[in-house]
């Protein structure tokens, strides 16, 4: 589903934030990306969905090499992705409802299509009747599910996830790692980069560790050390 | 598609509000040049009716009386053909009755009372004379020995009727020229600005469109909608102030005396309304591509 062959990352001349790093991720697979700050956990993921491009190698998603993509063809590979962020990025001004179907809405998606779709996903992450509550009436963690409805809500075939546990505490992390778990049993690719111990480790999946931009480990049902 | 549409209006009517003093700053700015632009039009056209009997380097007129015999025409024309050194024979032309009466229509179109008393019999023909001679007292010399003539009712010299004129006109079309380019470059870039505080004041909504798969184009044209009526708006005020500004200079002219040649001075209606239209086209254009430089320059994939 994803397949990375010697990617290298610059930012400025220093330190490269990525060095050649390969891996091929399978679909319906759950990796984890871990290691400390800037070890380049994110721009691995923001090469993924090319919010990055790199200085050498090749990012493959899907069976098309991303690289070589049209700019005009971005935006449509980007619908066969989802986004989940530390920070949510949900929109201050919109409801539950609206910042979900925003998502939607802004692909073209007829407004029935909408309708439908919206209460279901809601639904599936444990939502239904806050739909017309605003962010800042929200928990954390409910906010994360908002969040992750909206990158699923268009049924993704992979789930990019950057740190979704890191401003929440341990037991409603707990809750948005069960909830990335019953997405990737429907089929979706999940690629989660974490630097949260417990979470790893609890879950029992593939470990992908970098340190200071090079891969340094890549084991089946890991743990983080 | 309509969903669509309907997206985008909406998204521009919120943005406008969102932004509505910068908006009008624009707004403002768009019309006070685009009514500039219109002016330099309109006073333009003036100065061309005014000249119109003088255009293609004519520097001498001999008006011929209406009841003139066929004898005395044909001497007229002779004798005129017969002077290559101070006439260009090439370039004599004659304006017969029909003619010169379309022409009057122009020069006394702020003057009713005038124009009605002329009709197609009773109008001078005219000679149109182009002096080849750059010394302009042998035209007048000329000019001199033909008020004589049978058959001519008059002579007249540019020299002596559009000189002060021409040298006006050329100065205010250069100076208002200049001064609506300029207010037109800082309408763009006030449009342009509006357009980019918009963008950033987005910049959140806009990082999760790009996000779920939003193109290009349907996170731009809100915004280049929104920067294209900006400079529509500032085009229809425009376009109201030189209504307004028409109508104060026509009856203006109307109360100056027939005959002192102000009343050429008037722009007909139908010259106005196609002026307005190129204003809302310019305005459009403007604002477009105002806020279609901003968008593609800071909505950067």
């Amino acid at each position: 589903m994803i397949r990375l062959e010697n990617v290298s990352k610059m930012y400025g001349s220093d330190q490269p934030a990525v060095r050649d790093a390969s891996f091929d991720v399978p679909k319906g697979e759950f990796v984890f990306l871990v290691g400390p700050s800037g070890s380049g956990k994110s721009t691995l993921l923001r090469l993924m969905n090319r919010q990055e491009r790199p200085e050498r190698g090749n990012v493959w998603v899907a069976g098309r090499n991303i690289n070589e993509m049209a700019n005009s063809q971005i935006p449509f590979l980007r619908r066969t992705m989802g986004n989940v962020f530390q920070d949510y990025k949900l929109l201050p001004n919109k409801t539950v409802f609206e910042n979900v179907a925003f998502a939607l809405e802004v692909i073209g998606k007829p407004k029935h299509v909408i309708a439908q779709q919206v209460p279901q996903v809601l639904d599936l992450v444990g939502l239904a009747g806050k739909e017309d509550r605003f962010p800042h009436q929200l928990s954390g963690g409910e906010q994360q599910r908002v969040s992750i409805a909206r990158a699923f809500v268009n049924r993704p075939l992979i789930l990019l996830a950057d740190e979704p546990t890191g401003n929440l505490d341990p037991a409603t992390g707990e809750g948005i790692m069960a909830l990335l778990d019953a997405i990737n049993r429907t089929g979706t690719t999940i690629v989660m980069a974490t630097h949260d111990h417990r979470v790893v480790n609890a879950m029992r999946r593939r470990v992908i560790q970098l340190d200071r931009g090079v891969i340094v480990r890549d084991q089946e049902r890991g743990v983080y050390e | 598609m309509i969903q669509r549409v309907s997206y985008a209006l909406r998204e521009t009517y919120a943005s406008f509000r969102r932004n509505v003093t910068l908006s009008m700053a624009a707004v403002i700015t768009s019309a006070v040049s685009l009514l500039l632009v219109g002016t330099t039009f309109l006073i333009q056209r003036a100065f061309d009716n005014l000249l119109v009997q003088w255009r293609g380097d004519v520097g001498m007129i001999v008006f011929v009386r209406p009841d003139v015999t066929p004898e005395a025409l044909e001497f007229i024309q002779q004798n005129l053909k017969s002077q290559p050194n101070v006439v260009d024979v090439n370039k004599l032309d004659y304006l017969d009755k029909a003619a010169s009466f379309e022409e009057a229509k122009r020069v006394f179109i702020g003057d009713p009372t005038t124009l009605s008393l002329l009709s197609i019999d009773t109008i001078p023909s005219q000679f149109k004379v182009v002096p080849i001679t750059t010394d302009p007292e042998l035209v007048r010399s000329l000019a001199d020995q033909y008020r004589t003539l049978p058959g001519v009712a008059g002579v007249s010299l540019a020299e002596d009727e559009f000189d002060v004129i021409s040298t006006l006109s050329g100065f205010v079309r250069t100076v208002t020229i200049g001064m609506s380019l300029v207010l037109l470059a800082v309408a763009v870039v006030l449009i342009w600005n509006t357009i980019r505080t918009a963008i950033f004041a987005r910049r959140r909504e806009i990082e999760v469109m790009k996000l779920v798969g939003a193109t290009d184009w349907f996170i731009r044209v809100p915004f280049i909608l929104e920067g294209l009526i900006q400079g529509l708006m500032g085009a229809v005020v425009s376009c109201g102030g030189l209504w307004a500004l028409n109508q104060a200079w026509t009856s203006g002219v109307a109360g100056f005396k027939p005959g002192t040649g102000v009343s050429a001075l008037v722009v007909p209606g139908s010259y106005v309304s196609g002026v307005m239209i190129a204003l809302l086209v310019i305005g459009a254009v403007a604002g477009g591509v105002g806020s279609g430089v901003a968008s593609s320059k800071f909505l950067d994939v």
